[in-house]
């Protein structure tokens, strides 16, 4: 047996017999639970941690499992899917510590982690998918694992948003397999790799191919919330923090960026997309999306509704620094992919801890916030600066390729599309951030479950305290090697062909 | 360690201490130790001044997208004012706020605002210069609400809209200079030719921070709202941030753009005038300092503007504009503190000691015989003699005649000041002697930096005597005029201008644009009218009605529409780019 070939696949398990296992856990078993989770979140960091070092060295690390005839289900490590891959399995170490103490006391946990668990081993299958029919099976995995998720709490509004969630991405899923079974055709089985696959078939079958970019960008563009698309994920807040922070950060919305990202490098290959005028639809919806979500942000009080906004436009640089053609704004979009998700993930953590432990819901309750939860605070400022792209947080990272790429590539509108959506940013964020910091407290919170003083329970505070410092780290040290600015500096290079 | 290594990490250093004192401020139990120290984190960076020789550079690879420090001429003298300011603004607040109850507060903001203006002064690239910019001036707002109350507040707001829109403005341009330079380093995106609209974005950009006209409407509102010390800094040291950042980024001396120097020495002449003509008007004695410091950055802005246009006068303008910050600088800063001092005022006998003290900058920057003021003046007057007609005449005339208008300004705040007693309160030592020390800074720097020194020789030649005497003479002869006048009960009526003169137009217009809004658009752009400028203008987070946007959004939820969206997409999709 060569440990090569099996990595991903103990890296799939982990978190997948995880979840397997902690469904026919009893519900008081929390000990053992906790453990369990703690202990697959952990083993996936370390396996990743290895694929890390590994990729570096040059290793190759691919699974293969015939399908039908001529249909593999590949898996393969190359510097993309370390990206992805590193990202989710980081992060969902910290939201399963989060989660824990979350959801303390509440019914239905052993459901909750199964899913939780076989959500996360979807997610890293998209990330190490190395064609497109695998990477449509874990997408659509990834769906139905999310949706107990959702309705967790089963009341009458989380059911309505998991039925407007499902009708979401499975018509999404729909398109998106369409879209392969029409590739899958005219060329034959195609692998993902890095720089392109498609060239040859370009220059025969143009409108059709142009025909499947535009089903699979529809099909990708409903996760990734593209306007107008995005019309599930304000409503998907309802479900508890972790799970927002889980559809925002790590996995759902994240996947459909990702997969979009995928779809034009590692599919089309960027030049050949670039010939086939793809690109720059793709970039007007993007810049659309990305203005049209931070206005709508200003105008929620509620705070996870103004997040949801917040991410409708965020994700959307991923896709505007994908979309736009040159090397810098590559590695800008990459970048985001990274920096906006721990950024939002701090963000969610955040607000589920002044919901959880004092009731706040809406930004205008949040006024003397600081000054009771100094620590929680800080961390959803530092976040909140970085997403309006406050140098030296990551958030400015990433905005600042994404600048350069667009003025390299002579779209001078793009930066004013980025100056705008920073303008927004700052005109939803810091009037919270003043409030919370400089207002005087005069009500009563609306639900005091710490009694008077201090933070939340350390397992909810801990979490977002460690995203913040990578925020600040991400930011502050991008130059350094092994940033994700390094990263995706490496990965442009190849796609690229530098 | 050999000698560079020790430069480069003392410049890291200096920027710093500043930074890890403001960090060890979130403990609790470090705190009062911290209030002690917080001032003396500002002496590495004046050590450097002395210790570092210029030229001096450092890199250090990990650090943003790899960050270049460097210790140059101009980085020499807004150190060493900027560090003196901050050192002797910082051991005023130690006794001035002594009894506040948010003294940590301001001392860690304090602390980050002290980080972020060194660090910008010692920045060779762009990012680095960026992000000191951001991190002073987001730190300076809570400088400037520190009292919490609605005025602060209100002028907090204002301030922070624009230090927001001047971000931006700069981010673009910085995109655009390096990806054209290919380089974030200052030296090679200035090489490289700037296009208008990028020039633009920087002057605009800067402008807000130094204070230009028309972007200048926040400071008069936030340096008198921020406590003594603060203003000091404001007004004496974090406004030539915005001068530092066209020194460093615009082409100057390498390529000439007439045009745009017109505008900004336009810009700056009616800024000169127009900050004293305002400023006479204001009842707060703050405010008439805040007009002054408009007046005096609109001088330094009509240097710059002359180098746009003719860039062969850099190298002797550079060293008129660096003396001009220094001596503007230090004297505004002492003014500042003066009126904290008078606030402290416990007898008659003292109140004339402040007076005679309030003096020395004041004349100075009215630019009397044998001040700072003299020295900076001769230099800026003899090298913009030579810019070309009519600008050479309309300076000769103009220049003076704003001395007689910061005159008159100085005439106005020493009369506000007396005029107005506060509570006579405890006289407090600690700010007496650190003022007295900015005080002899204030007479003596001038004389001895080596760079002024041909210019102070200048400066006491007859001629240039009588040239700094007469409008000095001239602006006694009609604040006398006016206080006789004044004293009979035929005051002179000043018309109103309240503190933000232009802004004030807006706020009043306001809601009748809405009205006007309202009855000219549909219901929906109604809303989208009423929240944009009330979001915009007056509160920031008031949530406003959007049942536009909801019935649309409900719209998209429906099971039906959302499959025919997705159908509908894909065919546009497929449209598009089959077009394109």
């Amino acid at each position: 047996m060569n440990f090569d070939n099996w990595l991903l696949v103990f890296i799939l398990l982990s978190s997948f017999v995880t979840g397997l296992i902690i469904f026919f856990l009893k519900e008081e078993a929390h000990r053992l639970r906790t453990l369990l989770n703690l202990f697959g979140a952990l083993l996936k960091v370390v396996l990743v941690g290895v694929m890390i070092v590994g990729v570096q060295a040059d290793h190759v690390y691919e699974s293969r499992l015939e399908l039908l005839p001529g249909l593999d289900l590949v898996l393969r490590a190359d510097a993309m899917s370390v990206l992805f891959a590193t990202l989710s399995s980081v992060l969902w170490l910290v939201t399963t510590l989060y989660a824990v103490g979350y959801l303390e006391g509440e019914p239905h946990r052993s459901r909750f982690f199964g899913f939780f668990s076989i959500c996360v081993s979807a997610t890293t299958g998209v990330a190490l998918a190395g064609n497109l029919m695998t990477f449509l099976i874990f997408y659509e995995l990834l769906t139905l694992s999310t949706y107990p998720l959702v309705v967790h709490r089963g009341t009458e509004k989380s059911l309505q948003a998991g039925r407007t969630y499902l009708i979401y991405t499975l018509s999404g899923g729909a398109l998106l397999l369409l879209g392969t079974v029409w590739l899958h055709t005219l060329a034959g089985p195609v692998e993902f790799s890095l720089g392109g696959a498609l060239a040859q078939v370009a220059t025969q079958h143009r409108s059709e191919l142009i025909a499947i970019f535009a089903l699979l960008i529809t099909g990708l563009g409903v996760k990734a919330a593209l306007f107008p698309l995005h019309g599930w994920l304000p409503q998907a807040m309802v479900a508890p923090a972790p799970v927002s922070a889980l559809l925002h950060a790590v996995a759902v919305v994240k996947a459909g960026a990702f997969g979009i990202v995928r779809v034009v490098y590692d599919l089309f290959g960027v030049h050949t997309a670039e010939a086939l005028g793809v690109l720059a639809p793709l970039a007007g919806i993007a810049a659309f999306t990305i203005v049209y979500g931070s206005v709508r942000a200003l105008f929620q009080d509620d705070l996870k509704r103004r997040l949801a906004f917040s991410t409708v436009s965020q994700v959307s640089y991923i896709a505007l620094g994908t979309a736009l053609f040159g090397y810098l704004s590559t590695i800008g979009g990459l970048t985001h992919l990274v920096h906006q998700g721990i950024m939002k993930i701090t963000l969610f953590f955040c607000a589920g801890i002044f919901a959880h432990t004092l009731g706040v819901h809406k930004v205008s309750e949040m006024a003397g916030l600081g000054l009771r939860m100094p620590w929680s605070m800080a961390a959803f400022t530092i976040a909140a600066l970085g997403m309006i792209g406050v140098p030296p947080f990551a958030g400015f990272v990433s905005k600042w390729y994404i600048g350069m790429g667009a003025v390299g590539s002579g779209s001078y509108w793009a930066v004013a599309i980025l100056a705008a959506s920073s303008a927004l940013n700052a005109a939803y964020f810091l009037p919270i951030l003043h409030a919370a910091w400089f207002k005087k407290r005069v009500d009563p919170w609306p639900a005091d479950h710490a009694h008077g003083v201090g933070e939340g329970h350390w397992m909810l505070l801990a979490p977002p305290l460690i995203t913040a410092a990578l925020v600040v780290a991400a930011g502050v040290l991008a130059n350094a090697p092994f940033s994700p600015l390094e990263w995706a500096r490496h990965i442009t290079e190849i796609e690229y062909g530098k | 360690m050999n000698f560079p290594d020790f430069s480069a990490a003392l410049l890291l250093g200096a920027i710093a201490l500043p930074l890890l004192l403001a960090a060890g401020m979130a403990r609790r139990g470090w705190r009062s130790c911290l209030l002690m120290l917080a001032p003396w984190a500002a002496l590495p960076a004046l050590v450097v001044v002395f210790v570092v020789p210029q030229g001096t550079a450092a890199y250090f690879p990990w650090l943003f997208f790899g960050s270049h420090l460097g210790f140059d001429q101009t980085g020499y003298i807004f150190l060493l004012f900027t560090s003196t300011l901050w050192l002797l603004s910082g051991l005023f607040a130690q006794t001035y706020l002594a009894d506040d109850t948010k003294l940590s507060r301001f001392f860690a903001f304090y602390l980050l605002a002290m980080a972020g203006n060194f660090g910008l002064i010692l920045a060779q690239d762009l990012v680095t210069f960026y992000v000191f910019f951001s991190l002073m001036s987001f730190s300076s707002y809570v400088l400037v609400i520190h009292n919490g109350e609605t005025e602060s507040l209100r002028a907090g707001r204002i301030y922070l809209c624009l230090v927001v829109l001047g971000e931006l403005m700069l981010f673009a341009a910085m995109v655009t200079m390096a990806t054209n330079a290919n380089s974030v380093l200052l030296r090679d995106a200035i090489a490289v030719p700037m296009n208008d609209v990028t020039l633009a974005l920087l002057l605009f950009g800067f402008g807000i921070k130094a204070g230009a006209l028309p972007l200048h409407i926040w400071l008069p509102l936030a340096h008198p709202a921020a406590p003594v010390p603060a203003s000091a800094v404001l007004s004496g040291a974090m406004i030539k941030a915005g001068l530092l950042g066209w020194i460093r980024f615009l082409p100057l001396g390498l390529e000439a753009f007439p045009q745009w120097g017109a505008l900004v020495m336009g810009a700056g002449l009616a800024a000169a005038f127009f900050g004293a003509l305002v400023g006479v008007t204001q009842t707060n004695p703050k405010t008439v300092l805040a007009y002054s410091s408009i007046s005096q950055m609109g001088l330094i802005t009509i240097a710059v503007g002359g180098v746009l246009t003719v860039p062969s006068l850099w190298p002797t303008l550079i060293m008129a504009i660096l003396i001009y910050a220094l001596h503007h600088a230090l004297a505004k800063g002492a003014l500042f503190l003066g009126v904290g001092v008078a606030s402290h005022t416990a007898s008659r006998t003292q109140r004339l000691w402040l007076l005679v003290g309030m003096l020395v900058p004041a004349l100075a920057l009215i630019g009397a015989p044998f001040t700072s003021g003299a020295i900076a003046k001769t230099a800026l007057k003899t090298d913009l003699t030579s810019l070309p007609t009519p600008w050479a005449d309309v300076l000769q005339i103009a220049l003076p005649l704003a001395a007689v208008g910061t005159s008159l300004l100085m005439a106005r705040f020493l009369w506000l000041l007396w005029s107005k007693p506060a509570a006579l309160g405890h006289s407090r030592a600690g700010l007496w002697i650190t003022w007295s020390l900015l005080l002899v800074a204030v007479a003596l720097i001038a004389w001895i930096l080596p760079i002024a020194n041909g210019s102070a020789q200048d400066a006491v030649k007859f001629d240039k005597i009588w040239a700094g005497l007469w409008p000095l003479a001239v602006g006694i002869l009609m604040a006398s005029v006016a206080l006789v006048r004044s004293d009979r009960g035929g005051g002179i009526r000043y018309p109103e201008i309240p503190a933000g003169d232009w802004l004030a137009l807006f706020t009043w217009a306001a809601p009748y644009t809405a009205r006007m809004g309202r009855t000219l658009a549909s219901d929906t752009l109604t809303d989208l009218w009423n929240t944009t400028t009330a979001s915009m203008f007056q509160a920031l987070r008031r949530p406003a009605p959007d049942q536009s946007w909801s019935r649309m959004e409900d719209c998209l939820k429906n099971w039906s529409v959302a499959g025919m969206t997705l159908l509908c997409i894909s065919v546009i999709l497929y449209l598009l780019t089959s077009a394109w």
